[in-house]
């Protein structure tokens, strides 16, 4: 059957590169407009483009990890458009030999998501509009992209949000936060021909315009209309996709061979290892028979994470491991190994972690552990407080959040762990309600 | 003994520099060799540098009025390595429009050949040329993207020389079609080009196409053709003037004299080489030529109420005739539904031309007149039609369009004008040219009708 909706993707994202891509000014200067600029960025005449080796580096890195096939020599093409944003009037870019072809990323379904094409190209300046006139920072002109192009195969949204979520987990791992600057051109067919979104900015525009389109193509075939070739622009601000041009008059670039640049052999650049933690989790939850969401959760974004989980799931149980990692992110804290292990120790050992706790962890302090706290104490604490109020226990009846309201006041009265208190509570208060 | 050698050794008298100027000055108001004249110390040796190659805080405009008082804020590579070894820049040289003319009229200022002010000084680097052929110590950075330099080397009598595609960087000249442009060198003695050669070659931070001739040279098995064959092409026949051909024959037992084995051979491909050249050539130079907006640099719109587009067709109504003409004609080649019959084509025709010339290369040098026909009157140049001028590049465009080295180097002299012939070698093989044009110098003096600044 022909699935309804397609959607295909290309997404650029910025390259961390310290310095541009053709030339050896800064990249990532927001300081001060046009202070990070150079004949070679603003396009001087003269001036001649210098490959950026690092670019090539991490653009090859993610080829390999999204299993594209690596080119051997790439060579890069001249977009000749007019646009103030655009120094030269033509932007570097790849076409006939780009970084790599083919490629995918695989969904928890084992449903793969096929790459077409991986390539680098120069971004242009930045224009800012002002009420009657407009401002551009040539600060960003040069800057390196990375343009990723999928075949229309992701067919609704979840798959839409988890192939993003997968590839951003991907590129996060290897240096890339997509979170900056994320822009995507979305095509969408629903039953009829393909219909481009540009100028999309950012994941969460991406799943708007995605759904705004599917419905609008859908209403319009309802009405009888025809969905022809289009190009549409998102409107972020009102969430609808506007019209720009039917692809009758499909833009003209007059593309060529980029002459100063020649070709380049990437064979022998070296890659940064991929990291996919949706297989990771997979593995990991498996082995230690823990929760596959829970370790994903931790995981996707955080490299800490991972290499906590990795050098400490084993010798402490994974859910310990996770607990710690959780701490660190509750209270904002990162620890070396040492003191890590203290923290682990102490969850194992069910010490209560608040702030104070936390930061004799920090300090290098010796933890007083729940083995010290005399058992029979927390007993009895418990007895004379389900003993003294008969409210407690009726409420309990009816809501079983009580249970935490008593677990967190004995908890604070004796400095005890609430784990403990919770495994004796959940002996006592049986015996209270049943007693009743 | 070079001319820089000379130089250095001979006493200047005080006051040499004024009158250098001076004299410079007058006869360039009647030649138009430089489009600015800087003052030099006279202590130093002299050096000029071709409008299109950037000069610090030195109008640099390609002779072009839309780049009309652009300062660069840098210097091209060429003219760093020339001022580090005390070289004193004289001022920028004439030429045609971005590089786009035979015989340099595409100028507002008409350079005129200094042996007869009726006649063409030839294109693109005309005022080089001129330069040369009147200063007594002087060298010039030229610039070659179709023949450029052997054009008004051959009609100003003096030796002109463009090295292998990328031997000389090419940062701070501006674009005129980026995979043929070449620097070169003019002067009086292929002496004084080597001594230079030395000094501007090499690879380049600032140009990834920059190389290091003589370890390409060693790395390959390039360049071993045999040093004392040289080719004439049999297709060149019905292309020469019959003055010309009757010259060149003379030339031709001269070096048989010599001791030169002078071959023929084929070379059918002779007349794809101009359509290949002009569409490559207008194609990127229709994009280099985009950046012209009127907006950062050069001649400035301030219409900023405008919209984009009449902005820009605006500021770009300022380029002259020639440029316009391929700006459309190198945009049409490149345009999406053409572009596989005329660009995509060219790139194809273009390597097996470079081939089959290998081919030939590998056993020797090949040898043509530079011009097919006698210096023509700046009149009868300037009623030529476009295409009928194109097809004059006939034998300077397949070297440039191959990246081979080639020299133009002055043979003969008819009514008092003179007559260059052009030889070509097999890449990295710059070297060469020079030994042979040396050689050539041995026995053959270059006539000057002026010899500015001689001590
Ligand atoms: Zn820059």
């Amino acid at each position: 059957m022909m699935e309804a909706i397609k959607i295909g993707l290309e997404i650029h994202v910025a390259i961390p590169t310290k310095t541009k891509l053709f030339c050896s000014c800064n990249a990532y200067n927001e300081q001060e407009p046009n202070m990070s600029v150079c004949p070679i960025c603003m396009g001087f005449p003269g001036s001649k483009p210098m490959l950026n080796a690092k670019a090539l580096e991490i653009a090859k890195s993610v080829a390999n990890a999204l299993h594209s096939d690596i080119a051997k020599t790439i060579s890069f093409e001249r977009k000749v458009y007019f646009y103030p944003d655009l120094p030269k009037s033509f932007q570097i870019t790849q076409l006939s030999n780009p970084i790599s072809q083919g490629g995918f990323i695989e969904l928890q379904s084992s449903k793969k998501i096929r790459i077409r094409r991986i390539q680098i190209e120069e971004d242009p300046a930045k224009i800012l509009h002002e009420e009657d006139y407009s401002l551009i920072d040539f600060n960003r002109s040069g800057r390196p992209l990375l343009e990723i192009v999928t075949e229309p195969d992701i067919f609704n949204i979840d798959e839409l949000k988890e192939f993003m979520n997968e590839l951003k987990s991907i590129l996060y791992y290897l240096g890339i936060d997509i979170n900056t600057e994320l822009k995507a051109d979305v095509n969408v067919s629903n039953q009829g021909e393909r219909v481009e979104v540009k100028n999309i900015t950012g994941l969460k525009d991406m799943i708007n315009a995605a759904l705004f389109e599917i419905k609008r193509q859908e209403a319009a075939r309802a009405s009888g209309a025809i969905i022809n070739k289009e190009t549409r622009s998102y409107d972020g601000a009102n969430m609808i996709t506007v019209s720009m041009r039917e692809k009758e008059s499909d833009e003209e670039y007059g593309i060529i061979y980029e002459p100063d640049l020649g070709e380049y052999s990437i064979k022998n650049l070296p890659i940064i290892e991929p990291t996919y933690t949706n297989k990771i989790a997979k593995e990991l939850a498996e082995k230690y028979s823990a929760s596959e969401k829970l370790i994903i959760e931790q995981i996707m974004f955080d490299k800490n994470a991972l290499q906590l989980i990795n050098k400490f799931a084993g010798t402490y149980k994974i859910n310990i491991v996770i607990s710690a990692i959780e701490v660190l992110k509750r209270y904002n804290k990162t620890l070396d190994d040492e003191k890590f292990e203290a923290l682990l120790i102490a969850i194992s050992k069910n010490v209560l972690i608040n702030s104070e706790t936390i930061n004799d962890i920090e300090q290098g302090k010796t933890i007083e552990t729940s083995s010290e706290i005399d058992e029979s104490l927390i007993d009895s604490a418990i007895n004379s407080m389900l003993l003294e109020n008969k409210q407690l226990l009726k409420d309990y009846v009816n809501n079983p959040k009580v249970f935490n309201f008593i677990i967190g006041q004995i908890a604070k009265k004796y400095n005890a762990s609430p784990k403990y208190i919770s495994t004796r509570l959940n002996i006592l208060l049986p015996k209270f309600v049943a007693g009743k | 003994m070079n001319s820089i050698e000379e130089f250095y050794s001979l006493e200047k008298k005080s006051g040499y520099a004024e009158s250098l100027f001076n004299d410079l000055s007058d006869i360039n108001s009647r030649l138009n060799a430089f489009l600015n004249i800087t003052r030099i110390s006279g202590q130093n040796y002299p050096f000029s540098v071709k409008d299109n190659i950037c000069v610090k805080n030195v109008e640099t405009t390609a002779n072009s009025k839309i780049l009309k008082s652009y300062l660069p804020p840098f210097n091209a590579t060429v003219v760093e390595r020339m001022l580090s070894k005390n070289f004193d820049f004289i001022g920028k040289t004439n030429m045609d429009e971005f590089g786009f003319g035979t015989f340099g009229l595409n100028s507002e200022r008409t350079p005129r050949n200094p042996f007869n002010e009726d006649y063409v000084a030839g294109g693109s680097s005309s005022g080089a040329a001129i330069a040369t052929a009147v200063l007594k110590y002087h060298i010039a950075i030229a610039e070659s993207t179709g023949g450029s330099i052997s054009a008004p080397s051959a009609f100003c009598g003096v030796v002109g020389f463009t090295p292998t595609y990328g031997a000389v960087s090419r940062h701070g000249l501006i674009d005129y079609a980026n995979s043929l442009d070449k620097i070169g060198l003019m002067s009086r003695s292929a002496k004084d080009i080597r001594y230079v050669f030395d000094i501007i070659k090499g690879p380049d931070n600032y140009d990834s196409t920059c190389i290091d001739i003589e370890k390409r040279k060693m790395q390959s098995d390039e360049g071993k053709g045999a040093k004392n064959t040289i080719f004439i092409i049999n297709q060149i026949n019905d292309l020469l003037d019959e003055s010309v051909k009757s010259h060149f024959s003379g030339l031709v037992s001269k070096l048989e004299n010599m001791g030169f084995a002078i071959k023929t051979i084929d070379f059918n491909l002779l007349d794809k080489a101009i359509p290949t050249y002009y569409i490559i050539s207008m194609a990127e130079a229709s994009t280099n030529l985009a950046r012209y907006t009127g907006f950062k640099y050069g001649l400035k719109n301030n219409e900023f109420s405008k919209d984009y587009n009449s902005f820009f067709t605006e500021s770009r109504s300022n380029f002259g005739t020639e440029a316009k003409r391929r700006i459309i004609l190198g945009t049409f080649v490149r345009g999406a539904s053409v572009k596989s019959k005329y660009y995509s084509k060219a790139l194809k025709v273009r390597g097996l031309l470079i081939a089959k010339m290998k081919e030939i290369l590998r056993q020797g040098f090949i040898l043509s007149p530079t011009m097919p026909i006698m210096t023509p009157k700046i009149d009868d140049a300037n009623s030529l039609t476009p295409v009928q001028n194109y097809g004059l590049d006939i034998l300077t465009i397949p070297p440039n369009l191959s990246g081979f080295p080639h020299v133009s180097f002055p043979y003969d002299y008819d009514k008092g004008l003179p007559m260059g012939a052009q030889l070509i070698s097999d890449h990295f093989e710059d070297y060469s040219l020079l030994d042979f044009v040396e050689n050539w110098e041995n026995s053959f003096k270059y006539q000057f009708k002026y010899n500015l600044g001689s001590i």
